[in-house]
């Protein structure tokens, strides 16, 4: 079967002529339906700025990313657009709510701004804010509701298109942990009831270890892998902390 | 050290001064022109003829009026200082945050308010002074004034009562900016970059009851206004007029919460495309916009109210010249000796022939009678088929004269002597020698005269003040709220760009994102249009029963000037904020 994301030597250059800085360097991974991968790195690791190149926001040096096997880097204007509201889903660090919305209103955007019949609006967003469990706060606006409750309204907002890939950047970043744990829970269900195929970008073990793959990059460029197969979450989280501490340590000899 | 900081910072944030900087400047400007139209030459013109008991009255209103016009242009700056204040709270809090004393920011704030203040002064003073004398020609050329009386003219007087006025405004920012430095807590500053909006959550219950009774509200105001009419001005009056703006004021305040009640009454318009986003976006903002709204509303309908009713009431005073002086000299003479006099061959004396000079001319004496003053038959016919029946018979009404017989004049004595013409040729050229011809005529009698220019001068005097003032009232308010519509959509759209930036995100079009931000931008300008309109009908109704006792109004004249005032100025704006707020929300 095709994958959903595949990526294929993938660069990103900073700078001009003279200090040219690989912030993405040849990367190459895909994404089968139905994974959750992580992507973890150090800051500066060029993870933030390959996340950006996949959703559009940032474009590439050279490379391509195709999606369901449609090349996105040759999108522009209205055919971005259209791809964006209808293949992807954004989860960001700071949550990126409309103030001035209720909850209710901003999971609806995402299905108004696709022209969905309005009919169908309030069944499905009650049905997602279900499945994130945030069905008590609909009403409330952004600046009601706590942090936590916030990123499971970004999240549901992602998830309610029924995208092809769900894209999150440091969902946790800015959660307490009992918050934290309370998103990648319903991370982990909606993933694997099959409703969303997510691609994660995180610098926390913690979250990374919610993942079922994991991509680790450094100086842009993925240095390795790690699938967490049958083992136990706990059993993953040492396996993680063994590789970063591992590549703190590269760091560390360099410097 | 401050001083270093605070040009710096002027310096930085300019864009965000721009706001402030061109309301001040333009206010300053207004207030310039506004102050020194006395001493224009137009007006001064004016005011050395026969119409300087109506030059003192408008001098004496312009007086009034510009107490008026700088409480608006307080409360508008005040409002964009405000605007400049919360755009920065960010930068203040990192002043704080890094232990600068709050007196000591307060004077930072001073200090550019300061540097600001005096170039925006600076620039408007010569702004206004151009635009008082671009205003000045063009009121001149419109109504033929001859232009060569006019020079380029600075009044030191307006410059000092304009800065007068804004150095006032300045310290009551100065006051707010120290207020509100001395006020906040260092947290609200440090987060107000991420909540630059207040949102209070409002019961959509209450804002339909509010919005009903401001409906009420301006029921009766209208009730009273149709009843009582414009004019009497009493204690009701006020009571009228404070009833008209408070409802206004509840129509504004809760006209967003009852739109997005009516809106998600309906589904399918309400989840359609951004309509949501729209609708909350502008109910979010009511609670900040809707002083300005109704302030706005309220100089629109001034605008719209003066601009048409002058135009109304100078139609008709055009109508009444050509009734009054049908013919270009109309002259009589009272000899001190008795006897035949040639009235023609004294003028030529003096260098005015009629023979070359006129068209036609009739000289023919008046003659006592038993009954009264009256004149031959002939000269009447000579007269109506001149200048038609209608003419002859107002001319012997207003001069009481009876018609006798040709031959019926025998031996009669003669009371004075009637010189009638209509000039040839360059009408003014004609009219000066004539007026020095009269002069001759000085030592040999007594002569009353009206010629159709000076009477044309002394109408047509009248109707410049009166469309001068109107139409300079009626601008400067339009100006004014478009300008400021446009000023606050303009920084709203800064403030939405991360909002827009966020939707481009989520995948809608740059179609959609642009109609959204126009749909904001013509709701903030058409509500306020709107109630004024409505306001200016209903107070026109009542006006036109007033004015139709001076005469009658041309409602299609002057409805069309002000909609055509309206469509440049206003619908100008409109387009630009469309275009401006586009721009930025697609930059950011």
């Amino acid at each position: 079967m095709e994958p959903i994301l595949s990526v294929e030597h993938l660069r990103r250059d900073y700078g001009g002529r003279g200090s040219v800085t690989h912030a993405v360097d040849d990367v190459s991974f895909s994404v089968e339906r139905g994974e959750f991968v992580g992507i973890m790195g150090a800051s500066g690791s060029g993870k933030s700025t390959l996340l950006n190149c996949i959703a559009t926001i940032d474009t590439p040096t050279a490379g391509h990313i195709r999606v369901e096997g449609q090349d996105v880097t040759a999108l522009k204007g209205r055919s971005l657009s259209r791809f964006r509201r209808e293949r992807l889903g954004f989860v960001f660090q700071d949550c990126n709510l409309l103030d001035t919305l209720t909850a209710f209103e901003n999971i609806a955007l995402a299905l108004t701004i696709r022209g969905t019949p309005a009919g169908e609006i309030e069944g499905r967003v009650k049905e997602t804010a279900e499945l994130l469990g945030i069905t008590d706060c609909l009403n409330k606006y952004p600046y009601q509701m706590s942090g936590g409750q916030r990123q499971r309204t970004a999240a549901a907002r992602a998830i309610i298109t029924d995208p092809a890939l769900v894209l999150a950047d440091e969902p946790t970043g800015a959660l307490d942990s009992r918050s934290a744990k309370l998103l990648l829970d319903r991370f982990e269900t909606l993933n694997r009831e099959g409703r969303a195929t997510i691609l994660m970008v995180t610098h926390d073990a913690f979250t990374a270890s919610y993942c079922r793959r994991i991509l680790f990059l450094q100086d842009g460029a993925v240095l390795t892998q790690l699938e967490r197969g049958g083992q136990s979450r706990r059993a993953f989280f040492q396996q993680i902390i063994g590789v970063v501490t591992r590549l703190g340590g590269d760091q560390s000899d360099v410097l | 050290m401050f001083s270093k900081l605070a040009f710096k910072n002027v310096g930085r944030s300019m864009k965000d001064y721009g706001v402030w900087f061109l309301t001040i400047a333009f206010g300053v400007c207004l207030f310039y022109v506004f102050n020194s139209l006395e001493t224009q030459a137009v007006f001064q013109y004016l005011g050395s003829g026969p119409q300087a008991p109506t030059a003192q009255a408008i001098r004496e209103l312009i007086g009034m009026l510009s107490v008026f016009v700088w409480v608006v242009l307080a409360f508008l700056i005040l409002y964009a200082s405000g605007f400049l204040i919360r755009r920065r709270k960010g930068e203040l809090g990192t002043y704080l945050l890094l232990g600068m004393e709050r007196g000591q920011v307060a004077r930072l704030l001073l200090l550019e308010t300061l540097c600001m203040g005096v170039l925006a002064l600076l620039a408007g003073l010569g702004l206004g002074v151009l635009a008082a004398w671009g205003l000045s020609a063009f009121t001149a050329g419109l109504f033929a004034v001859p232009m060569t009386e006019f020079t380029f003219s600075v009044s030191l007087a307006a410059m000092g009562k304009t800065a007068l006025a804004f150095s006032l405004i300045f310290l009551l920012v100065m006051l707010c900016h120290a207020f509100a430095v001395s006020r906040c807590r260092l947290l609200d500053l440090m987060q107000a970059r991420r909540v630059n909006q207040e949102l209070k959550a409002q019961s959509l219950g209450v804002s339909v009851v509010l919005f009903l009774a401001g409906a009420g509200l301006l029921a009766v105001a209208y009730a009273m206004l149709l009843t009582r009419g414009l004019l009497r001005v009493d204690a009701l009056f006020w009571v009228m007029i404070g009833l008209g703006s408070l409802g206004t004021l509840l129509f504004f305040r809760s006209l967003s919460g009852f739109l997005l009640r009516v809106c998600q009454s309906s589904k399918r318009l309400y989840y359609r495309n951004l309509n949501m986003f729209v609708l909350r976006q502008f109910n979010a903002r009511i609670n900040t916009t809707y002083r300005s709204m109704t302030v706005i509303c309220l100089m629109l309908l001034l605008a719209i109210g003066i601009t048409a009713s002058s135009v109304g009431l100078n139609n008709t005073v055009e109508q009444m010249t050509a009734e009054q002086a049908p013919q270009d000299v109309e002259l009589i003479f009272y000899p001190e000796q008795e006897g035949e006099v040639d009235l023609p061959a004294l003028l030529a004396e003096g260098g005015f022939d009629p023979e070359a000079e006129c068209a036609f001319s009739l000289a023919f004496p008046v003659y006592l009678t038993g009954e009264g003053r009256a004149i031959d038959q002939s000269m009447h016919d000579a007269i109506a088929g001149r200048w038609g029946q209608d003419a002859a018979y107002a001319f012997r009404a207003h001069h009481g004269l009876d018609v006798q017989p040709d031959d019926a004049a025998q031996g009669a004595h003669i009371d004075g002597w009637y010189f009638l013409a209509d000039y040839a040729g360059d009408k003014y050229a004609a009219e000066a020698r004539f007026q020095e011809a009269l002069s001759t005529l000085n030592t040999l009698g007594v002569y009353g005269c009206t010629t159709r220019i000076g009477t044309w001068m002394e109408v047509m005097g009248t109707k410049v003040l009166v469309l001068f003032i109107g139409l300079y009232l009626g601008v400067v308010f339009l100006l004014a709220s478009a300008a400021v519509l446009a000023l606050q959509q303009l920084t709203q759209a800064a403030d939405n760009a991360p909002r827009y930036q966020l939707l481009a995100r989520l995948g809608a079009p740059e179609r959609m994102r642009a109609r959204s931000v126009d749909i904001q931008v013509f709701l903030s300008f058409f509500l306020p249009l709107a109630l004024a309109l409505v306001h200016a009908a209903v107070g026109m109704t009542a006006a036109n029963a007033v004015i139709a006792e001076v005469g009658k109004v041309d409602a299609a004249a002057s409805s069309a000037v002000a909609a055509v005032l309206l469509l440049v100025i206003y619908g100008g704006y409109f387009l630009a904020t469309c275009w401006g707020s586009r721009r930025i929300v697609r930059g950011g």
